[in-house]
């Protein structure tokens, strides 16, 4: 059966909070002893770390992962430990649709070898962060059918920036290259070059369009042009100062990045936070959600021409933006997370005004919705619009919205509960508001229109989340991390962004500082379905079906 | 054939017109006093500077954004075009260091961003007044349009989500005659955000060249400025003046929309 809406409804954070990982990983080790019992096991927290030191072993260990433990790729992390002896290691990590469990599969590479085995055709979304460890690092997956530079432009062929030799500051002279694109030709066929600046006021980006008539047949995109070094400059930094910089990686995810990036220091350093400090960056990070699905669903009344609906919503969004301001003195809520807690205080009565002004908004939101719903010619338009694929969806790995849009439940917050919301506390729907939802959901498609709906679920459950903090704890806004952390351990942090799934892996250096930080935010393991969910779509319909999509470019480039 | 008589079928129903947003003017934009606009020195009676405070303040910044000289006198210098306005200094020395919610921050030289101790005093017009002050200009300047092309060098779209705000309903940039375009070609000025990833460094140029003169360039948020919190590495240029001349440079992290517009009028009063 598959997992509905509906079902993470109900269930939705009644866990406990103190979790035992024992058993979960104590269940998937003993299924996992079965298949190999030569695998080194290493737990950390609710990770369990398999070595595995065949590399030849990993195609038939990732078909048994996929086939027997029901896991997915999450993503595939290269380290460059050569100063350890340890030469390059690869971590893939894989996660699971039901329970709270990471499991990473480490593989040791001398430098010798510039090969390791690609598992694209078990997970096809290995391929583009193959694709992403031959460009920063060098390293080749064999047989990976796809190996052009993903992030890097006009870049030498034997330079790799995340390399430790490689300083952050080298002045790389790079030579102008022609991209290949997929040649497509034939009778009537044209093709279509767009960006890597917009039309809009957008992020930049390349996407190349084949089309015969009005009726896309083939779309390649080109990213990396907001490729500003993000995870090589990290190792340059002192710890508490990459907050900072994960706030930047994505302006509009701002929060969710850097509790995500919290959240792995305070794994590592194994540091308890406040309850209040956990309530705080609950409220930002909803209100965050709140604000930037407002925004998408603004973009796309804007691209399908209907600007009096974009305009209502559009001043709900800025209503939101300055409910931020007022709460945070950052209007896209920056410098509210440290390390430890959080920066900024709320007060009752300021939760009083949150809830007060959500209540406002959401008012007019339905007013907006029900208006909408009965015009016909917007749901023309985002009716059976960029229809995607349940098992294109599953293939690559998608998460968030777009997932969700099509039945398929991926949300961190549900699955692996974090901060607060294992103790949300969610009134049950009643008989009927449950019937309408089963109805509401048959009809998602993964169209245009189901993204707007879940998008608009999302939005609504947001403010219940919210609704549902009444009292804030007082145990203060954070803790000192005084001690220093032990050099090489490792954590995973994660979150849900507005756009998903959001991990951020850190492995620590000597004296505190990074020694690597490999962010994969919704958006890089998202954007590769904008290339199937425009086929036989007409060219005009390109900028609302990408904007129901909403990625980040600038997160997908680091 | 039977006339739909039912209100609800039709979008805009009498019933809905008094909810729609009467006068834009009205609405509160006025800034949250908490809200971090700038970080400003502007020390207390009996702040003295000296070496330790001194120290501590230049090594509190992420972006180096501030430096302190001690040759003959004694010498903060905040560089605005740095800074991320993360208010580490202000936790450090909250006697010298203040973070206001100003926005007057455009400025049209890169090192009058810089300040030294002691500060300026607070900006205070609306962001209604400053629009017409604009308005007045571009009538007479440009007959009444101007016409803005926005370029994205590589930020984090935190620039993006303001500038996209001067757009919505409450701040409504095109009462004041201003469009943003859609290609650099119809563009008067050029709005550009981001450190100037090395991989944006060709559009960028392409762009730049393609605006017809005269044209103005007006770097958006730190990152544009100098870089910011991205600096200057294999990867970025550390601030878009390296590639295209700038005329108007506007601070912040990102600059609220307040600031923008101030920013565009700095820029068309030098003409």
């Amino acid at each position: 059966m598959e997992p509905t809406l509906d079902k993470f409804i109900h269930v939705l954070y009644f866990r406990g909070e103190n979790l035992s990982y024992k058993e979960t990983i104590q269940k998937y080790y003993s299924k996992l002893e079965n298949f190999d019992s030569s695998i080194k096991k290493l737990e950390n927290n609710n990770e369990l770390h398999l070595i595995l030191n065949d590399p030849s072993k990993l195609h038939d260990l990732c078909n048994f992962l996929k086939k027997d433990l029901d896991l997915r790729l999450l993503t595939i992390i290269c380290c460059d430990e050569r100063k350890l002896n340890h030469g390059f290691k690869i971590r893939h990590i894989f996660g699971s649709d039901v329970d709270d469990f990471f499991l990473f599969v480490i593989l040791s590479m001398d430098e010798s070898h510039q090969y390791f085995p690609s598992i694209y055709d078990v997970f096809s979304s290995s391929i583009l962060y193959e694709r992403e460890i031959n460009d920063m690092f060098g390293l080749t997956a064999k047989n990976n059918p796809n190996i052009k530079p993903l992030i890097l432009h006009d870049f030498p062929n034997d330079v790799f920036p995340l390399r430790k030799d490689f300083k952050l500051s080298d002045d790389i002279k790079r030579n102008l290259k022609q991209f290949e694109f997929i040649p497509i030709t034939g009778e009537g066929v044209c093709e279509i070059p767009v960006g890597p600046i917009h039309a809009g006021i957008i992020e930049p980006g390349h996407f190349r369009f084949n089309v015969v008539g009005e009726t896309i047949i083939n779309l390649e995109t080109r990213f990396g042009y907001a490729h500003k070094g993000i995870e090589k400059l990290a190792e340059s930094m002192p710890l508490h100062d990459v907050v900072f910089l994960s706030e930047r990686i994505s302006g509009d995810e701002s929060v969710a990045n850097s509790v995500a990036f919290c959240q792995a220091v305070e794994k590592i350093a194994r540091l308890a936070i406040p309850q209040k400090a956990k309530q705080i960056r609950l409220l930002f990070a909803e209100l965050e959600r709140i604000y930037n699905h407002f925004g998408t669903l603004n973009g796309i009344l804007t691209d399908i021409g209907f600007p009096y609906g974009a305009s209502r919503l559009n001043i709900l969004k800025e209503q939101m933006i300055q409910l931020n301001e007022k709460l945070s003195g950052s209007r896209i809520l920056f410098g509210v997370n440290q390390i430890g807690g959080v920066k900024i205080n709320i007060t009752d009565k300021m939760l009083m005004n949150i809830h007060s002004v959500l209540d406002n908004v959401f008012q007019n939101f339905e007013k907006i919705l029900e208006h909408l719903r009965s015009n016909s010619s917007v749901m023309d338009r985002l009716r059976n619009t960029g229809i995607i694929e349940k098992q294109v969806a599953r293939d690559l790995g998608l998460v968030g919205v777009s997932s969700r849009c099509i039945g398929i439940e991926t949300d961190v917050r549900h699955i692996h509960p974090y901060g607060y919301y294992p103790l949300i506390d969610l009134k049950q729907k009643t008989p009927r508001e449950v019937m309408e939802h089963q109805v509401e959901l048959q009809k998602r498609i993964g169209d245009v229109l189901s993204r707007f709906m879940s998008r608009v679920e999302e939005l609504r459950q947001s403010k219940d989340i919210i609704g549902s903090i009444t009292t804030l704890k007082d145990d203060g806004l954070s803790v000192s991390m005084d001690d220093e952390l032990i050099p090489y351990s490792s954590g995973l942090g994660y979150a849900e962004s507005h756009r998903g799934e959001t991990l951020h892996w850190i492995m620590i250096g000597e004296h505190n500082s990074i020694f690597r930080y490999k962010i994969r935010t919704a958006s890089f393991s998202n954007w590769p379905i904008i290339e199937h969910a425009v086929l036989n779509n007409i060219v005009a319909d390109f900028p609302v079906i990408n904007k129901s999509f909403d990625f980040s470019y600038s997160g997908n480039d680091l | 054939m039977k006339k739909n008589t039912n209100k609800k079928d039709h979008f805009i129903d009498i019933s809905f017109k008094s909810e729609t947003i009467r006068d834009p003017l009205k609405m509160d934009d006025s800034i949250a006093a908490n809200y971090r606009g700038c970080i400003a020195l502007n020390p207390d009676k009996d702040f003295v500077l000296n070496d330790e405070i001194g120290e501590i303040l230049e090594n509190s910044c992420p972006t180096h954004a501030i430096t302190y000289q001690n040759d003959n006198e004694l010498k903060i210098h905040l560089d605005n075009g740095k800074c991320i306005l993360c208010g580490n200094c202000q936790a450090e020395s909250p006697k010298l260091i203040k973070i206001t919610n100003k926005f007057d921050l455009a400025k049209k030289r890169r090192d009058e961003l810089i300040e030294t101790f002691p500060s300026s005093v607070l900006f205070g017009k609306t962001y209604d007044e400053l629009g017409q002050v604009l308005k007045n200009k571009i009538d007479k300047i440009f007959g009444r349009s101007l016409s803005i092309r926005e370029i994205d060098a590589g930020s984090c779209n935190g620039c993006e989500i303001e500038i996209s705000a001067l757009n919505n309903p409450i701040y409504d940039i095109e009462r004041y005659g201003i469009t943003f375009v859609a290609s650099p070609r119809h563009a008067d000025i050029l709005l550009v955000t981001g450190p100037a990833s090395k991989n944006m460094e060709r559009a960028l140029k392409i762009a730049y060249d393609s605006t017809p003169n005269p044209k103005i360039v007006i770097a958006v948020g730190a990152c544009a400025c100098s870089g910011g919190i991205f600096g200057n590495n294999y990867a970025t240029t550390g601030g878009i003046d390296s590639i295209v001349p700038v005329n108007v440079y506007i601070p912040g992290c990102p600059p609220r929309p307040q600031a923008l517009i101030y920013g565009i009028l700095l820029a068309i009063s030098k003409i």
